[in-house]
């Protein structure tokens, strides 16, 4: 009796785990291309962000949201934290990475679209910092998103970096520029779309640097090895550029802080 | 038949022989009290006769029911313990109410809930022993709120509702403060006018005297002697009882 | 931002209610399984019990809800984003409830279970008429704490991207034209808030079952 309610008690848990770990499905579904399952992070204006209206917006949502209508596909935007992007595209919860997703350096690690942002890893810095070039940040505090471009750009410029008095890697942009705002880091190195947002709402209280970290370019991000996806939505997105689609999709965020002169597709 | 019939108990824990060879048999309506120094191994008899503790050997029989027997060397005890334990109550040193029921439910849920009889008979029985006992008025009241004397006579009440054969306790007075000691000591009185069978371990001496049929004197995990209790108390012809004996006047 | 916060609070509420009723059950099922004479069993629960206290639970919650699909290739119908949290918390906490329990339980008094023996009461009884009441009433203090700790861990949900209140609260921050700092004080006084509600609900357990001692 004892020993049935053991066994019985380890099956209850055996189970439990089981749960966690197993599913009814037992396999994979096909990949299925009439679904765009866009895994973004929704801390990253102007490409990905919450609306005033409490829903999804940004200028790379619209895109592939425009794109899917115009395929017929189905549209799917799914928040993911950044640092789990990996995994998520892996596990199959997303089937590509469209949300500012920077192409340069990581070329070999994912399968891309053309490029279709230009944007340079810039530093911000306060106006009245007197700071006003790279070499001025000597002995100095920079922050940049954990798992970022930024980040990369920093570990790339050896030189820079060894200059520097740290890097303070945060999990995203508004508590840098906050540690900025209180002086606890002396610049934030984040894209220029993000910079550029950031301090047009800041009244002229920071500056960009004229000198760029890096330069670097955005691009859709699919699995390694997904070609058949990455081609139909890269075909449509020259498309979509041609046609002037692009702009004027672009035009709606240039309030929340996109460069229209980033845009490398359109010409 | 015997009521009680336990015969040949042995019982060490680790290397230390607490009872070597005891035999007990009580009969209906007999009193018997069981003295004897601390550490002389009677709780840890009572403790076997109520299954509390498993015996390393011996015989048990409950109204000529083996409870637990020999083979060999080894000791069997009956798979259906549930019906023997439905012949003897044991009434504890510590009372070991239950803290949670109130005084009616720590009396009444056993008979309901164990022996499944009628609720309304074993409450109706359960109010009467209550107020047999002076406590008539704490069928509601909760252990914490009463005093020790009336916690060891609700236990006793408890002990009583299964309506057991025989009814053990275990020093039922050592918990207490002297001046409660009395009320319990009369309740259990008022048993023997019932011909309530019992197996009283105690240090009470006078009242053992007063009481019992029988007496007993352990030591040293051995029945010493037995008898009446004059035979024990007046004329005691053992060296060890006279010894103990004189401790307690003193 | 209010409105989008006490939207995103109901997740954190459900994530919240659905780890207790799923944790405070199992701890008892965890508590057994320690207790178990079947040796693999005991040790399997042991084992158990240490990683998840030896590790952290936003650990946990990735391993859960990317193991499936990473290590056996198993994609979890539904929304598995949510439930993995769900699963996660209630192990994690349903493992501290079994220590918890275990102390309730091993505080009481020895002289219960020699009564309810020599009055008849199996096993199984005992235990559900004795020994849990009892352990209930002790063990609320300790439950407490950890309820209110509960509270303030669904944030970690938000490392898988699951939209409780805490990820909604950091989005909006960063959202154009949004209210910045002034939105996690707002997140904070809602937690603030569930809390000493929480605390509220736990004190008149805690008097409730504080008729008798």
């Amino acid at each position: 009796m004892k020993k049935t309610i053991s066994i019985l008690l380890a099956a209850v848990m055996v189970l439990t785990c089981a749960l966690a770990l197993a599913s009814c499905g037992g396999k994979k579904p096909a990949e299925e291309t009439q679904k765009l399952i866009v895994g973004f992070d929704a801390e990253f204006p102007p490409f990905g962000f919450v609306a005033e209206d409490g829903t999804y917006d940004g200028f790379d949502l619209a895109m592939a949201k425009e794109l899917c209508k115009r395929l017929g596909w189905e549209f799917e935007a799914v928040a993911i934290d950044w640092n789990s992007k990996d995994a998520e595209l892996s596990s199959g919860n997303i089937n590509c990475i469209w949300n500012g997703f920077t192409y340069t350096g990581r070329e070999d690690q994912y399968t891309w679209s053309d490029p279709y942002v230009d944007n340079s890893i810039v530093l911000v810095v306060k106006a009245d910092s007197g700071i006003t070039s790279l070499a001025d940040l000597a002995g100095k505090s920079v922050m940049a998103q954990a798992g970022s471009s930024a980040v990369d750009a920093i570990d790339a410029n050896e030189e820079f970096k060894n200059s520097l008095k740290e890097v303070v890697q945060l999990p995203d942009y508004n508590t840098g520029f906050m540690d900025l705002d209180s002086g606890s880091v002396d610049a934030v190195a984040a894209d220029l779309g993000v910079a550029t947002f950031n301090i047009s709402s800041k009244d002229g209280a920071y500056v960009i640097l004229d000198e760029p970290l890096s330069t670097e370019q955005y691009a859709v991000g699919f699995l390694l090895g997904n070609t058949e996806l990455r081609d139909a939505v890269n075909a449509e997105l020259l498309k979509m550029a041609e046609d002037g689609t692009m702009m004027s999709i672009a035009q709606n965020y240039v309030d929340e802080g996109l460069v229209l002169e980033s845009l490398c597709l359109v010409k | 038949m015997h009521i009680l019939d336990i015969q040949n108990v042995r019982k060490s824990f680790g290397d230390n022989e607490v009872l070597k060879d005891i035999s007990l048999t009580v009969d209906k309506g007999e009193v018997v009290s069981v003295i004897g120094p601390s550490g002389s191994g009677k709780s840890t008899f009572l403790r076997c006769a109520t299954l509390l503790e498993t015996m390393d050997s011996g015989t048990l029989q409950y109204m000529g029911e083996t409870v637990a027997s020999m083979e060999g060397d080894k000791i069997v005890y009956t798979k259906d313990l549930k019906k023997v334990r439905g012949y003897f109550g044991l009434v504890f040193q510590n009372f070991n109410l239950f803290p949670h029921y109130s005084v009616l439910k720590n009396i009444t849920d056993a008979p309901i809930s164990v022996q499944k009889r009628d609720p309304k008979e074993v409450k109706e029985t359960a109010l009467q022993l209550l107020g047999s006992m002076g406590l008539a008025d704490k069928a509601g009241a909760y252990p914490c709120q009463l005093s020790g004397g009336q916690k060891q006579r609700v236990s006793i009440v408890r002990a009583l509702a299964m309506k057991p054969e025989i009814l053990f306790f275990d020093e039922p007075t050592s918990a207490l403060d002297p001046e409660l000691t009395g009320e319990v000591l009369k309740v259990i009185k008022q048993l023997t006018e019932q011909q309530m069978t019992m197996v009283i371990v105690t240090h009470e001496m006078a009242f053992a005297h007063a009481i019992s049929d029988r007496v007993i004197f352990m030591d040293k995990g051995v029945i010493v002697e037995q008898g009446t209790p004059q035979e024990l108390f007046e004329g005691t012809k053992q060296e060890r009882t006279r010894q103990f004996l004189q401790n307690y006047q003193r | 931002m209010v409105g989008e916060l006490a939207y995103a609070f109901i997740n954190t509420f459900l994530i919240f209610i659905l780890t207790l009723l799923g944790a405070l059950p199992l701890g008892l099922a965890v508590y057994f399984g320690k207790k178990s004479r079947f040796r693999p069993l005991k040790w399997f629960t042991e084992v158990y019990i240490s990683i998840m206290r030896g590790t952290p639970l936003m650990l946990q919650v990735m391993v859960i809800y990317f193991a499936p699909a990473l290590v056996f290739n198993f994609t979890v119908p539904g929304n598995w984003r949510f439930s993995a949290v769900i699963v996660a918390f209630i192990i994690n906490y349903a493992a501290y409830f079994a220590e918890i329990y275990r102390g309730g339980i091993e505080s009481i008094d020895n002289g219960q279970y020699e009564a309810a023996h020599v009055l008849g009461y199996g096993k199984a009884q005992t235990f559900v008429k004795i020994i849990l009441p009892q352990m209930v009433k002790r063990v609320v203090p300790a439950v407490t704490n950890e309820v209110i700790t509960l509270v303030k861990d669904t944030s970690l949900a938000s490392a898988i991207g699951t939209v409780e209140m805490f990820t909604k609260a950091k989005q909006i921050a960063v959202s154009p034209r949004s209210p910045g700092m002034l939105t996690f004080l707002v997140a904070g006084v809602f937690y603030f808030v569930f809390n000493a509600v929480v605390a509220f609900v736990m004190k008149r357990i805690e008097k409730a079952l504080s008729y008798y001692d």
